[in-house]
């Protein structure tokens, strides 16, 4: 008996000690939430967090979509004082559901430079951009000798058949970019009109962007040579790349049509506490530090164009020219529009 | 032996309070935030009609397929004795652990399009139910194989030896003996992996593709990005009804055919005879094609990643994953083990409370996770809350084991300590507790396993210092790059590593033939 309470108390200490292992801290607190893909240099961080004098707790909340439906849901009582990763697709929606602080951008953030100016929504302040857009591999066309597809169009005809993979705009954020992109260049009737020859010319859906990458691209193994992804994927594979190769495996493809460019924002939360704090993470975000450290983190474009790119970024080709339907489109028919694709595409 | 009415009450509690707070609450609270429910409206579409059947009828499927392959594997790894057998069998419970992504990558590296069978001139089985199947019995087969294996380990040989004197063949014997004897085990295996194959989440996810994925799946849709509750309630509804008819029916045949373990056991031998030897490789090579190729995928390719992806081992963010794999799995497994056993002990008699035991199995973990979310906002993203999530997952395993422990328990060994006069406490912590040691060895293998490659609760709010190996590997995933993809192999290889030491660490401790010993003495 006597053993058995002595190894009782053994483990009762251990307990104690895991669960101090992640006891919070006494410091002020600043709540923020972002998307799953939210990353930067951890020194950045731990520098906000001195000279701010409150603690960061970053929750990742899955995907940008999801994200924001976590937000709607706990509005009530607000899980974060302030958000990340809400971008010109989800705006309206976030907007619309009184989830965000309506206040302007605080007076301390620098206005934008640079002449490819990015905007979003009032009460939303810009931080990133990318472009998603088609990507190929590049090994896989130049060892079937198949000529690139020239325009959306391409891609319905049988030379083209089972080659694309796209995200389920219903589950993914690029999924819906693209699905957006389309309907911006084509017009709603005429897009899903394309979306259903793609069907029959044997476009596969994936849940998400690493579904689609990593399992159905023909460059990790998949038997898709063409994928949705983003404008700087070929960069950061080249960045990644393990035998440090001189040019990227793949590269991005701008159709007419396919090209969506995601404008990423942050933003206080309605109801959220320590807003001090939440506008000198606002601030600090649009600092030069943070713009240049999230390149090679998140992969996006800086959005104040005056900090300089990152030697990395600059192997990744910024599209000229890119499609959406109106702000004002996206946020009384979005819901419409997946609820259409899924119905075209999959049911 | 725990007897009274009002011990097992206060036992019972324990666990129905955990899932009230944890699970009950949290689901009906997002159901009220759908507003009106209508129960109908998932028959009235042929899309969602098609989800519900097909999550059904895979699971069927599987269910069939796993018996049908798993028992005669069972049978030769119960009877013959080899070299490296208990080898076998501890591996076995690996692909328990193996994150669904990492697995689904797996079962790619070997069905998918450029897969080995593809290479060797095979057909290309994506983009059909396949895959899906064939990684659902990666998971399931094992788990048939261990019941199965356990249950004829307990057949009693005094039997066996008097029929096989009695002139009666093999067969004969399998039939008559052998069967009446493991069908209890076999029933819960069979209703165990009816129930991961249709409320299986992750990898239906994956592997489903969007034609054949399942309701699980099409819950989380709706909830997590379409913000569809009523709709994803309904569904939600019809899955706990039917899977609950399921886990009803399994506590039913279990309670009914329990019977108390015979202590005269079958000794193994060599195999005999070109006839035995074959069946032992056929075996083997079962469990390799089904339960070792996709790992063995990931190893292979993991290695072909070269000496600079293994790097990743020593990085900072990997020794933190660790640690905090590591110590979420122990709180876990603690805290799952409590419950396991209050649970296990108060449902000896209770067929409601058998049953309940199934119930983190059968509510959609997606369903649960926003409903924490809803209801404890404050502490989303609280330690107490993952652990708490994590306990949840895994407790039904301990639970389970124990029960069935129970159940298989002399009765007259606890009746003759009490009458020697021995208190009920003692009478649990000296008789049953020992008798039960293998059983709940093995719960809290299965607790520790379901922990170190816990995938739902990513569904949490979750923070970047919490990340886990699994997160970790989701995270490599989640970015292009080869020496993302390689860093994200060779963390699979070291979760399976932990894995396969939390099964070295929990059940090698003490040697295997334990309870023989206790119920000679």
């Amino acid at each position: 008996m006597k053993h058995s309470i002595q190894s009782l108390m053994v483990a009762a200490k251990l307990v104690l000690l895991l669960a101090l292992g992640c006891s919070a801290a006494h410091a002020a607190e600043l709540r923020v939430l972002t998307h799953a893909s939210f990353a930067l240099p951890k020194p950045l961080l731990a520098q906000f967090e001195k000279e701010a004098g409150v603690t960061l707790r970053i929750t990742k909340a899955g995907d940008a979509g999801e994200m924001l439906n976590k937000l709607i849901l706990t509005r009530a009582k607000p899980v974060a004082d302030v958000v990340f990763g809400i971008d010109n697709v989800l705006a309206a929606k976030a907007l619309g559901a009184q989830v965000l602080d309506g206040v302007e951008s605080p007076p301390s953030v620098k206005p934008l430079g640079g002449v490819n100016t990015v905007t979003l929504p009032a009460g939303l302040v810009p931080v990133d951009y990318g472009y998603v857009t088609l990507n190929y591999d590049k090994a896989w066309f130049a060892k079937k000798g198949l000529a690139l597809p020239r325009s959306l169009d391409d891609l319905t005809q049988p030379a083209y058949a089972k080659l694309l993979v796209v995200q389920n705009p219903a589950t993914s954020s690029p999924g819906n970019a693209f699905l957006l992109a389309t309907i911006g260049a084509m017009g709603e009737d005429k897009a899903f009109a394309w979306w259903a020859r793609m069907r029959a010319n044997g476009v596969k859906v994936a849940k998400g962007w690493s579904e689609a990458y990593y399992t159905d691209f023909t460059h990790s193994g998949g038997s898709r040579p063409l994928v949705v992804s983003y404008a700087s994927s070929p960069a950061a594979e080249l960045f990644y790349s393990k035998n440090k190769l001189t040019e990227p495996p793949t590269a991005s493809l701008a159709l007419a049509g396919a090209v969506f460019r995601q404008v990423e924002g942050v933003a206080l939360v309605k109801g959220g506490k320590e807003r001090a704090a939440a506008i000198k993470f606002i601030e600090f975000l649009r600092a030069p530090a943070a713009q240049q450290g999230l390149q090679t983190e998140m992969w996006m474009f800086p959005a104040d164009a005056t900090v300089p790119r990152v030697e990395a970024l600059r192997q990744a080709v910024e599209p000229t020219r890119h499609d959406s339907p109106g702000a004002q489109a996206i946020a009384d028919k979005g819901a419409e529009w997946v609820r259409r694709w899924t119905k075209v595409v999959l049911k | 032996m725990v007897s009274t009415n009002r011990t097992r009450l206060a036992l019972a509690a324990f666990p129905l309070a955990f899932l009230l707070v944890v699970l009950v609450a949290p689901a009906l609270r997002l159901l009220l935030e759908g507003g009106q429910v209508s129960l109908l409206a998932p028959l009235q579409e042929a899309y969602l009609r098609w989800r519900l059947a097909w999550s059904f009828l895979q699971a069927a499927v599987c269910c069939v397929v796993a018996l049908g392959l798993g028992l005669p594997v069972a049978w030769v790894l119960a009877r013959f004795d080899f070299a490296g057998r208990t080898l076998v069998l501890r591996a076995l419970m690996l692909p328990f652990v193996v994150p669904t992504l990492v697995a689904a990558m797996g079962v790619l590296a070997l069905l998918g399009p450029q897969g080995l069978l593809h290479s060797w001139g095979g057909p290309d089985l994506q983009g059909g139910p396949w895959l899906l199947i064939y990684g659902n019995l990666f998971f399931n087969l094992c788990l048939v194989v261990r019941a199965a294996t356990e249950a004829l380990g307990q057949v009693s040989a005094s039997r066996v030896a008097a029929a096989r004197t009695l002139g009666a063949t093999p067969w004969r014997v399998f039939v008559r003996i052998e069967w009446p004897a493991i069908a209890p085990w076999l029933a819960s295996a069979m209703c165990l992996v009816f129930l991961y194959c249709a409320c299986g989440f992750g990898l239906a996810l994956v592997l489903g593709g969007q034609e054949y994925a399942t309701v699980e799946v099409e819950i989380y849709t709706l909830v997590a990005h379409e913000l569809q509750l009523a709709q994803a309630a309904s569904l939600a509804l019809w899955m706990l009804a039917l899977t609950g008819l399921v886990a009803l029916a399994y506590a039913l045949i279990e309670r009914r055919l329990a019977a108390p373990a015979r202590a005269d056991t079958i000794a193994r031998r060599r195999p005999q005879g070109v006839l035995q030897w074959a069946s032992l490789w056929a075996a083997l090579a079962v469990l390799a094609l089904f339960c070792a190729a996709p790992l063995l995928a990931i190893v292979w390719r993991a290695l072909a990643a070269g000496a600079v992806a293994w790097s990743v081992l020593w990085d900072a963010a990997t020794l933190a994953a660790l640690w905090n794999s590591l110590r979420f799995t122990v709180l876990a497994v603690l805290l799952a083990t409590a419950l396991g056993l209050a649970h296990a002990l108060a449902a000896r008699k209770s067929l409601l409370l058998r049953t309940l035991v199934f119930l983190p199995f059968v509510v959609s973990p997606v369903m649960v996770a926003f409903g924490l979310l809803l209801l404890y906002p404050t502490w989303t993203a609280s330690f107490g809350l993952l652990v708490c999530a994590y306990a949840l997952l895994a407790y039904p395993f301990v639970a389970k084991s124990i029960a069935a422990g129970l159940d298989s328990m002399p009765v007259h060994l606890a009746q003759a300590a009490r009458s020697l006069g021995a208190t009920p406490w003692h009478v649990f912590s000296r008789v049953t507790l020992p008798l039960l040691r293998p059983a709940l060895r093995r719960g809290m293998a299965f607790a520790a396993a379901t922990a170190v490659g816990e995938f739902a609760v990513t569904l949490f709010l979750s923070r970047p210092e919490w990340a886990t190996l699994t997160t970790l590997v989701y995270e490599y995933l989640g970015r292009p790059g080869a020496t993302n993809r390689d860093a994200a192999l060779v963390l699979s290889c070291l979760l399976m590593g932990l894995a396969l030491l939390a099964f070295v660490l929990i059940e090698w401790a003490a040697p295997p033939r334990d309870r023989d010993v206790l119920l000679h003495a």
